[in-house]
C-alpha cells in the first residue's frame, strides 16, 4: 500500500513542521529539518517522534 | 519532558489498539458524540470540500463526512485505528499536518486525553484555513461521578486515595481554551448523557471498550486488592436505584470555533463608537 500523493503534501514532520519527502525505497517519511525518518507501516504513515528513526549526520 | 506529562502517550496508544478489533458493537458513546457533531454541522450553511477526522477511531465519523461529499484524512493516536480507517497515526498535540491544510476538522472522544490541550487546539486552528470551521467532542467535567465515588471508597479499605480518574475539563475553561487557541467565534457546550448500569463491571467493561481506562502517568501499577474491589463494587451497588441499576453521568462537552478572516463578522473597535452609552441610559 502507497500513500496518496494528495495527502502526502499535507503532512509535515510534527517536530519541526517543515514538509516530510517520501523515500519510497525505505518507505519512510524523511523530515530533513529535524533529520528524523518516519516509518510507514502497513500503508499506515506512524508520524510518531517515539518511532522515528535519527538519520545520520552528513558530513 | 515525560515526567511532567499528566497522560502516559505509550499506555494511551496500547489501550486503543486494544479496544480497535470490538469498537464498533461498543462505541454509544462516540455515536453519542458523532451525532451531536453531525448535528452542528448541519446548521453551518457553508460547505466543505477536505476534513481531518482527528481522533477518527474505527472512521465512523469519516463515514458519515463522506457521504455528505467532503473529502476525509483521517488520523488516531492508536495504530490499529489509523490502519482501520486508512489514515496516520499521530498525537493531537503533536498534529503533522501544514498550516491551511483543511476547512474543517471534526474531533470525537479523544481531546479530554491529550497532554497538551492549549496546543492541540494551536495545532488544530492552524491546520485550518481561514473560515475553516473546528467542531470537537469531548467527555467533559462531572462525569462519572459515581465512578469516582465508588473507586474511592475501595481505596479507603487501605486509607489512600490513588489517582484512577481523568482530570476534566469545565465548560468554561473549555471556552477560555479556544479563544486562547485563537478561534474566532468560540461557543462550549455540553449535553448530559445517563446511563444506567447493573454494577460497577459493567461500566469498566464499557470504558475498557472505549480504551478510555486510567492512563494517568501517576497511575497505580499495582492490582487492586480483593477487598478494594469489594468495597468499590459495593459502593457502587448502594448508589443503585430501586431496580438494582445505577445512574452513572457523562457531560459530552461539544467546542466550536472558526478560524479567523476577514470576512466573519468582527467586534467594533474600542472608542469608535458614536454616541454615549451613559447619555443613551441617562434618556430612558
Amino acid at each position: 500500500m502507497s500513500v496518496d500523493p494528495d495527502y502526502l503534501a499535507l503532512l509535515v514532520c510534527p517536530i519541526s513542521r517543515t514538509p516530510l519527502r517520501l523515500d519510497a525505497e525505505r518507505n519512510e517519511l524523511i523530515s530533513d529539518a529535524a533529520r528524523l525518518a518516519y516509518p510507514i507501516r502497513e500503508g499506515v504513515p506512524v508520524l510518531l517522534v517515539e518511532a522515528a528513526r535519527p538519520l545520520a549526520e552528513q558530513a | 519532558m515525560s515526567e511532567t506529562e499528566i497522560f502516559d502517550r505509550a499506555a494511551r496508544r496500547l489501550r486503543r489498539d486494544r479496544a480497535a478489533p470490538d469498537f464498533a458493537e461498543q462505541d454509544f458513546l462516540r455515536a453519542q458524540m458523532i451525532e451531536g457533531l453531525l448535528d452542528r454541522l448541519s446548521s453551518v450553511t457553508r460547505s466543505f470540500s477536505l476534513a481531518l477526522d482527528l481522533g477518527c477511531f474505527d472512521g465512523a465519523l469519516g463515514v458519515e463526512l463522506r457521504a455528505r461529499g467532503v473529502k476525509v484524512v483521517s488520523a488516531d493516536a492508536g495504530f490499529a485505528f489509523a490502519k482501520m480507517a486508512g489514515g496516520v497515526q499521530c498525537d493531537e498535540d503533536r498534529l503533522p499536518f501544514a498550516d491551511g491544510s483543511f476547512d474543517l476538522i471534526l474531533s470525537a472522544g479523544v481531546l479530554d486525553s491529550v497532554n497538551d490541550l492549549p496546543g492541540a487546539l494551536t495545532l488544530i486552528r492552524r491546520a485550518l484555513k481561514p473560515d475553516g470551521l473546528f467542531l470537537g467532542a469531548f467527555v467533559g467535567a462531572g462525569s462519572l461521578p459515581q465512578l469516582r465515588a465508588a473507586m474511592l471508597a475501595g481505596d479507603m479499605v487501605h486509607g489512600s486515595a490513588a489517582p484512577r480518574i481523568h482530570p476534566q475539563i469545565e465548560v468554561r475553561a473549555a471556552g477560555d481554551l479556544l479563544a486562547r487557541a485563537g478561534f474566532a467565534l468560540p461557543v462550549a457546550d455540553s449535553e448530559r448523557l445517563d446511563i444506567r448500569y447493573p454494577g460497577l463491571l459493567r461500566l469498566a467493561a464499557d470504558l475498557r471498550a472505549a480504551g478510555a481506562t486510567n492512563i494517568l502517568c501517576g497511575r497505580s501499577h499495582v492490582g487492586l486488592t480483593r477487598p478494594q474491589i469489594g468495597a468499590a463494587l459495593q459502593a457502587f451497588a448502594e448508589a443503585a436505584e430501586p431496580d438494582g441499576k445505577t445512574r452513572e453521568r457523562i457531560e459530552i462537552l461539544y467546542l466550536t470555533g472558526w478560524s479567523p478572516a476577514p470576512s466573519q463578522p468582527q467586534p467594533a473597535r474600542r472608542g469608535s463608537a458614536v454616541r454615549s452609552l451613559a447619555e443613551a441610559l441617562r434618556k430612558s
